[in-house]
């Protein structure tokens, strides 16, 4: 843990050019090293408070939660509509700070590193799926699932694309639509939209991936099939947290978090201890 | 990148070609408006260079008007004794002075002017492009006239006929018409010097001189030395041509405000396209932050849809004027001063370049703000809108 900190000082206070590279080079065999030494947790909550202000209203979309989700697991995230869900997801995601409260991802503390350091975190460690699928209309499908890959270190990459072609046909592949790779998003079903939008959340090879209610725009029977797909991943190690009014992929998540007003009201892993 | 900038950029054809327009037309101004000073600069210096003279030597009184009348066919109030011809004919760099006595007879009848030239055997040395049409080259006798080819058309006469002018109670031959040149030559009388100084009772009296010198580097000393002559003060070349490129930049200033115009609103247009568009792929921009883009590939990513835009723009733009800048240059033909007969549009390659250049930097400038405001669009834009 005292590895942790010292990490998160030293983006903190890389205010110098080559300094804040150097360290966002040594990311993934940092965060390996802290993996063998702290292992248990991919996120750690405490407090997260998240207060929105309309006009002179404050709305607490978030209000002290705490939770901690260990490597592996496959979370759900349950909750009435308005109840912080998708604030949560933006925090966990980096795509929002929160005001009060620390979050962990992977052992970094999101809340000490710069807006540079968190996207590069966002892009090389988590991945997302959209409950409108998300994906570029002007892209093809293989183009959809390389996209990511544009934001790499490189603005131009080339001997970058060739790898990065292979592996956007191997993640297809994995989600049976290589033989779509050509067509348009508007050309391909709901169920194979969100397919090609998790073979994308997959190309950076994330160690946690959100999904905002992945199921809503399906119908059941498709849905099921996403959820099998997102079963699968998770058995292959991915940590994975759903947000979702799908009883049945809610069912299916070893670790289940209820909120309610920005209150987390239930934690199956607080129960069980 | 490019390919998903372009891709973009097809996803709104009617829009961006619309902004396209923009950029090209204020492109295609810019263009017109260089061109056509190159062309004027080049059209004049030639048609001056054509003349075959240096300098010319004019009475005291304002040396430009003075220059610009006699070159364009009018007279002079003052005039110069003929002594000022022996002292041109002296100095060591002059290699040819062509004196020339000017008269206006007005037609008050018909609404015109009949302007009658005394020249002598230098000044048709001095015109290399001094062509007759029919009959004869020169003056054989005293009493003859070259009439040039809209002044022969009006008097209807041909080599041979007589000339009876009642004004000075005298009556020509005419020895020759010239060809048709277009330019102030058209409409003259000529006449030999002697006789025009008789009829217009000018005795050893001249309006101007023409100098041409040996070598055309002597200009500045050959001024100062033929300035010395009474009553007389030199106009050089190089003078007269800034006189007139003064007398172009008022229809410069025009053009160019214009231009500025039109810039300005193919400007607005790429700005207006840009931000419209970051305004509208809101959530698709914020969708990419999620997936890991930072703000400034996003920048890029817009500023490069706006750079292809202007880049397309501003080709367009300069075939545009290619087009468009020659009906154009006939129509600023009518509203420039001593308006030469060459080709008036010039797009050269130096030209063409910078007006790109000016264009594709506006166009870019104008991308920039919308693509700072897409670059700062939160992340969490991407969820939100679900
Ligand atoms: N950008 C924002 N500005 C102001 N208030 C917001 C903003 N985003 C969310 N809220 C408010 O915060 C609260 C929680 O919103 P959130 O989107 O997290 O709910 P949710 O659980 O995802 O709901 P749903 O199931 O409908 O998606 C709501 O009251 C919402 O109105
Ligand atoms: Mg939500």
């Amino acid at each position: 843990m005292a590895c942790v900190v010292f990490d998160a000082k030293r983006c903190d206070a890389g205010a110098g050019r080559t300094r804040l590279k150097l360290v966002g080079e040594n990311f993934p065999a940092v965060s390996n090293d802290i993996k063998m030494e702290t292992l248990s947790f991919a996120v750690e909550a405490d407090g997260l408070t998240r207060i929105y202000k309309r006009g002179g209203e404050e709305v607490r979309a978030l209000d002290g939660v705490s939770f901690r989700v260990r490597d592996g697991e496959f979370v759900s995230i349950v909750g009435a509509s308005g109840s912080g869900k998708t604030t949560l997801l933006n925090l966990l995601g980096c795509m929002d700070a929160a005001d009060r409260g620390t979050l962990r991802l992977a052992g970094h503390e999101v809340g000490a590193i710069n807006e540079r350091a968190r996207t590069r975190l966002r892009r090389d460690h988590i991945g997302f799926v959209f409950q409108h699928f998300g994906l570029m209309p002007t892209l093809t499908v293989h183009e959809n699932v390389a996209l990511p890959g544009l934001f790499g270190r490189r603005i131009w990459p080339s001997r970058h694309q060739k790898s990065l072609d292979a592996r956007a046909d191997e993640l297809l592949e994995r989600v049976s639509l290589a033989h779509r790779r050509n067509h348009r998003p508007h050309e391909l079903s709901g169920g194979e939209m969100q397919r090609v939008a998790i073979a994308r959340s997959l190309l950076n090879t994330p160690r946690l991936l959100l999904a905002d209610e992945p199921t809503g725009d399906l119908d059941s029977a498709t849905g099921e099939s996403i959820i099998e797909l997102l079963q699968e991943l998770n058995r292959d190690g991915l940590t994975i947290l759903v947000v979702t009014h799908n009883t049945a992929l809610a069912a299916i998540a070893e670790h289940q978090i209820s909120l309610r007003d920005g209150r987390l009201i239930q934690d199956s892993t607080d129960q069980m201890l | 990148m490019i390919l998903l900038a372009l891709r973009n950029l097809w996803r709104r054809p009617l829009r961006h070609v619309l902004a396209l327009i923009g950029i090209a037309v204020s492109v295609a101004t810019l263009a017109c408006l260089g061109a056509f000073g190159q062309g004027y600069r080049d059209a004049l210096q030639s048609e001056l260079n054509g003349m075959g003279m240096q300098m010319m030597l004019v009475p005291l009184g304002c040396p430009y008007d003075a220059a610009a009348r006699v070159l364009r066919g009018k007279t002079l109030e003052f005039s110069l004794p003929q002594s000022a011809l022996l002292t041109a004919r002296r100095d060591p760099a002059v290699s040819l002075a062509a004196p020339m006595l000017m008269a206006v007879v007005p037609q008050v009848h018909e609404g015109r002017t009949d302007v009658w030239v005394g020249i002598d055997q230098s000044t048709r040395q001095m015109k290399p492009w001094w062509k007759v049409e029919t009959g004869a080259p020169w003056f054989t006798g005293k009493n003859e006239v070259i009439l040039g080819a809209e002044a022969a058309e009006l008097e209807m006469r041909r080599p041979g006929d007589l000339f009876y002018s009642p004004e000075t109670h005298r009556t020509l031959r005419v020895a020759g018409i010239l060809q048709r040149s277009g330019t102030a030559d058209d409409s003259l009388f000529f006449v030999p010097l002697t006789t025009a100084q008789a009829m217009f009772h000018q005795t050893d009296r001249i309006t101007a001189i023409a100098v041409q010198l040996h070598d055309p580097q002597q200009t500045g000393a050959a001024s100062t030395r033929l300035q010395t002559i009474a009553g007389a003060q030199v106009v050089t070349l190089s003078e007269m041509m800034g006189t007139f490129l003064n007398l172009v930049g008022a229809v410069k200033t025009l053009l160019f405000s214009l231009a500025i115009v039109a810039l300005t609103i193919g400007a607005l247009g790429v700005f207006n396209t840009l931000l419209s568009i970051v305004v509208e792929r809101r959530s698709e921009l914020a969708m990419m932050r999620a997936l890991g883009a930072s703000g400034p590939q996003i920048f890029a990513l817009l500023t490069l849809e706006s750079a292809i835009l202007t880049l397309g723009g501003g080709v367009c733009g300069l075939i545009m004027s290619a087009f468009v800048g020659r009906a154009l240059a006939s129509v600023a033909r009518q509203w420039v001063p001593l308006s030469p007969n060459e080709v008036l549009f010039k797009l050269t390659p130096n030209v063409a370049a910078n007006c790109f250049l000016i264009g594709l930097g506006v166009g870019v400038l104008a991308g920039v703000v919308p693509a700072w405001q897409a670059s700062r669009l939160p992340p969490a834009l991407a969820l939100n809108a679900d």
